[in-house]
């Protein structure tokens, strides 16, 4: 459905972005992480087309959509599909609404831009929506605005928008951060069942392993801008080949052992300015020799993942 | 132990290094800074500059246009207009820059309080200060030497008592922002008496946009300082102030309108250029959010 | 053991006022909370928003003021003293800030931030000004040639180390977290968890960790206080037990494992945190409830211990 090629962005003189690979199909969730500035937010911006918003632009790579590249689409074919075929799901709700305008209104336009309806078929399918978001009586909701709503349910306005216009692929940024722990396991079951009724492609971007543990089908672990590791969850989480991703499940506290140690990694991610040589990882990597910080590896295949690693595969 | 002077000049040294440097940048910062740096360096220097005596009449040689020696011309009296407009710049320079700086040390003082204390101490001064705050300040000028009489001291004072609600109520405004900062509260927590807090994190932090909003205002206690000298009321003769100089000189306006038209340009310009740099700083220092609601 | 902190009743209430259109309210952002610390030992407040865990840290250092209810440290009764004393007593129970960013003065350079505490009580270090802020610096982890940086030009968590070796300056024998490690990244999060594991252990410290991450939680800390809109609605002496309170349950359903073979099929709890203002009468989880009954909406229950370990629950799981 999508597929995402060596794509390299690029803002000015700075490349956040090298080397995104990746590919998603109908009913499957795809979870891309990384801790921040590791690029997992533009990689979203750029398959939604959004780069030259903020200034940036793609310089390498191809994203494939149903047969389509988007990186040789032109503006006006983009918004057809933004917001029609492909719903973004953005990270903070309590923004992402026009606080001027009724919840309802708001739901209509997707349906009757993208959809060509009448105002009030546009309203029964919005309503038809809530609903199946479990939000409690749409009808009245619909004339209520965005600050009478709790965080929870500002989410789920945004994910209506996101479905009203039928898409095929959805991309969620991070759209749980904002949310108490019970409302995103909420929004998370709610996502779950979307996909699998309507047969979605979810893109769900987030900085939790463990929300990625609990809701994907495959994984791509991203750092300084490149996908450095991908494959199915179970392999990611049992046998996770890439030094970084070892290390990443290792910080996360499970306390249910008394054994348990956190260490972390030591140092700092790098910022887009200083990007390391050769692999980005090597400076904070417990395994890293020379050559690591000249040449930057390419992604050995292990199953059906891969790991960008000089030495993938070698016991941790 | 330093005082308020060394936590100010610490404040200001730590601001100058950075931000000031910042408003050069631009080309627009480096055009009004360094027309700024010229005219200061001019009142400065002003006893070796001038070509003449300002005060040395030649009544034989009144009205003279533009020309050599006098290259702005003289005015009625045979004096020369570019010797006046410059030692005008020291009037107007030190007066404007002798009144808001007394109008800063008041008002942040009072702001200060005003925003630390709270309460009914707060509601109290700032409901005078917006009392004040709704008169022009030409007026409130004008009473003041109303009441004293003019000359150059009274119009120091009428320029600071004229802008006093402006710095209270930024120093304020900056006070209660910066109250609820996680900073202030981990300075009590550390058992920090008010004090300290108010000399070591409060006023250094708030002082940045006073000093720019003194910088503008800077501006404005020129102008005022011409209006009052304007009617008078200002420099008393034979001190030359640009705002006297326009007055005298509307009596002669067609026979030699050089004498009104060189303090004037100067006065505009030197207003412009204050506020462009003013804006400047602003803008590299980034606090224009800080700045309006004051 | 000791108890370096007891808590007894404590609540906070907050008014907010009316105007022309609508009435005064009131609400309670802590509400008759008691518990003992002893000293030692970690307990973690573990709550969503509006359950009033910041507030609790606040009024525990007297930062807020509490509306009832009696709090002593060390033995000593705390609300009762007068303002001289109680800024030297802060010496002794310190706190370290959630958002590492606004936490520092930005002026400061790192080592004048982690000498301020001296100034401010007016004590000498043991050596010079120099090799104190080097000593503080190397105990927190960081490169001691930092010390003439400004906040601005560390990362959030290098500011975070300052702000904790700030808060051990004057070596108190309590520290207060809030959420200390909610705005890192997961790996500096756990370096910082690490370094504060450490500290515990070197100096015997006493923490109270408030946290809205239960796992965190259940990692670093002895016992769990679980707080909801301003109750005390489980203490957990054990942070392997299970949930007793059905509202403690949801959460740790709600909590996901790092492990896909750990998946649930959970049945979410509906609906959110109701406003604090206006609060129907008996259980304040009673609407969310799914074993919820009369009596649960009539009478508040009160926090009861079973084998030490205590729920606020007419029906307990």
């Amino acid at each position: 459905m999508l597929e995402v090629r060596d794509l390299e962005v690029a803002f000015g003189p700075v490349a956040p972005l090298s080397g995104v690979n990746f590919s998603i199909n109908k009913g499957e969730t795809l979870g891309i992480v990384g801790e921040s500035g590791s690029g997992k937010s533009l990689t979203a911006m750029s398959v939604m087309g959004l780069l030259p918003l903020s200034g940036g632009r793609i310089t390498a790579g191809s994203i494939m959509f149903d047969g389509q590249d988007l990186t040789k689409l032109k503006e006006p074919a983009y918004r057809k599909l933004r917001g029609g075929r492909i719903g973004l799901i953005t990270q903070n709700p309590m923004t992402s609404l026009d606080p001027l305008q009724k919840i309802g209104g708001q739901v209509d336009a997707v349906a009757m831009l993208h959809l060509g309806m009448t105002p009030k078929q546009a309203r029964a399918r919005t309503v038809e929506i809530l609903g199946t978001l479990r939000i409690p009586e749409p009808a009245t909701i619909c004339n209520r605005y965005p600050h009478q709503m709790s965080g929870g349910m500002k989410q789920r306005i945004v994910i209506a928008m996101a479905l009203a216009a039928d898409p095929d692929v959805l991309v969620a940024d991070e759209p749980t951060t904002a949310l108490d722990v019970t409302v995103q396991a909420q929004i998370m079951r709610l996502l779950h069942d979307l996909v699998k009724d309507r047969d979605l492609a979810l893109v769900l971007i987030t900085h939790d392993m463990s929300v990625v543990a609990q809701t994907c089908d495959k994984v791509v672990v991203m750092y300084a801008g490149r996908a450095i590791e991908h494959g199915p969850v179970e392999a990611i989480f049992d046998a996770p080949q890439h030094p970084y991703t070892q290390a990443l499940i290792n910080c996360i506290p499970k306390g249910l052992s008394e054994d348990e140690h956190l260490t972390g990694i030591p140092g700092t991610v790098p910022t887009v300015l200083n990007y390391p040589d050769g692999c980005p990882f090597h400076p904070r990597c417990t395994r890293a020799q020379d050559i690591c910080a000249v040449e930057r590896p390419a992604v050995v295949p292990f199953g059906s993942g891969g790991a960008a690693c000089h030495f993938a595969g070698a016991a941790p | 132990m330093t005082s308020i002077t060394g936590t100010a000049a610490r404040a200001l040294a730590g601001f100058g290094s950075t931000s000031i440097g910042r408003a050069f940048g631009s080309w627009l910062g480096k055009i009004a800074g360094g027309f700024l740096v010229l005219l200061l360096l001019t009142a400065i220097f002003a006893p070796w500059i001038t070509p003449f005596d300002y005060a040395a009449q030649d009544l034989t040689n009144g009205n003279a246009p533009p020309g050599w020696p006098h290259l702005l011309g003289t005015d009625q009296f045979g004096r020369d207009v570019l010797s006046r407009v410059i030692y005008g710049a020291r009037t107007s320079l030190s007066v404007s820059a002798t009144a808001i700086a007394i109008s800063i040390t008041v008002g942040m003082t009072l702001g200060a309080a005003a925003g630390y204390i709270g309460g009914m101490f707060e509601r109290a001064v700032m409901t005078v200060v917006d009392l004040t705050w709704s008169f022009p300040d030409i007026l409130i000028a004008l009473i003041f030497v109303a009441i004293i009489g003019p000359g150059l001291t009274s119009t120091t004072f009428a320029i600071a008592i004229a802008y006093l609600a402006q710095f209270t109520r930024l120093t304020r405004a900056q006070i209660v922002r910066l109250k609820r900062e996680t900073f202030i509260e981990a300075t009590v927590n550390l058992g920090a008496k008010p004090r300290h807090i108010l000399l070591r994190h409060l006023l250094p932090n708030a002082i940045t946009p006073v000093i720019v909003v003194g910088m503008l205002a800077i501006g404005d206690g020129i102008v005022l300082e011409a209006t009052l000298g304007f009617f008078g009321l200002g420099a008393q003769p034979p001190t030359p102030s640009w705002g006297a100089m326009m007055s005298s000189g509307t009596a002669q306006l067609f026979l030699s309108p050089w004498v009104i038209i060189f303090p004037g340009v100067v006065v505009a310009v030197t207003v412009i250029a204050v506020n462009l740099f003013g804006d400047e700083l602003i803008r590299a220092l980034d606090i224009k959010d800080r700045i309006r609601g004051a | 053991m000791t108890n370096k902190l007891e808590v007894r009743n404590l609540s906070k209430q907050f008014i907010s006022p009316g105007g022309p259109f609508s009435k005064a309210r009131a609400m309670h952002a802590v509400n008759d909370v008691s518990f003992d610390l002893p000293t030692g030992r970690v307990i973690g407040v573990v709550g969503e928003s509006g359950c009033g865990k910041s507030t609790l840290a606040r009024l525990i250092l007297r930062l807020i003021e509490p509306t009832t209810g009696s709090l002593s440290f060390d033995g000593d009764d705390l609300l009762a003293q007068p303002p001289a004393a109680m800024r030297r007593l802060r010496a002794d129970m310190q706190m370290v800030f959630q958002d590492p960013y606004s936490a520092i003065d930005p002026r400061f350079t790192v080592g004048r931030a982690v000498m301020e505490p001296f100034e401010v009580q007016g004590r000498k270090p043991a050596g010079t000004h120099a090799e104190e802020i080097d000593r503080l610096l190397t105990m927190v982890g960081l490169n001691p040639g930092l010390a003439n940086s400004f906040p601005h030009q560390i990362s959030g968590g290098q500011k975070q180390r300052v702000g904790i070796a700030r808060a051990l300056a004057l070596r108190p024998s309590l520290l207060v977290l809030d959420e200390p490690t909610a705005s890192l990244d997961v790996s500096v999060q756990a370096q910082i968890i690490s370094l504060l594991e450490e500290l515990r252990d070197d100096l015997g410290l006493t923490y109270l960790f408030i946290s809205h991450d239960l796992s965190l939680v259940r990692y670093f800390c002895d016992e769990i206080l679980v707080m909801y809109l301003g109750r005390v609605v489980e203490a957990l002496p054990d942070t392997s037990l299970p949930a007793r309170h059905p509202y403690t349950k949801t959460l740790m359903d709600s909590t996901f494992a790092p492990d896909p073979k750990q998946r649930r099929v959970i049945a979410p709890l509906e609906g959110e945190v109701p406003s604090p203002f206006d609060l129907p009468p008996g259980c304040a989880f009673a609407e969310r409830c799914p074993h919820a009954t009369d009596i649960c909406r009539r009478e508040t229950p009160t926090l009861a211990k079973i084998d030490g370990h205590a729920v606020a629950c007419h029906h307990p799981l």
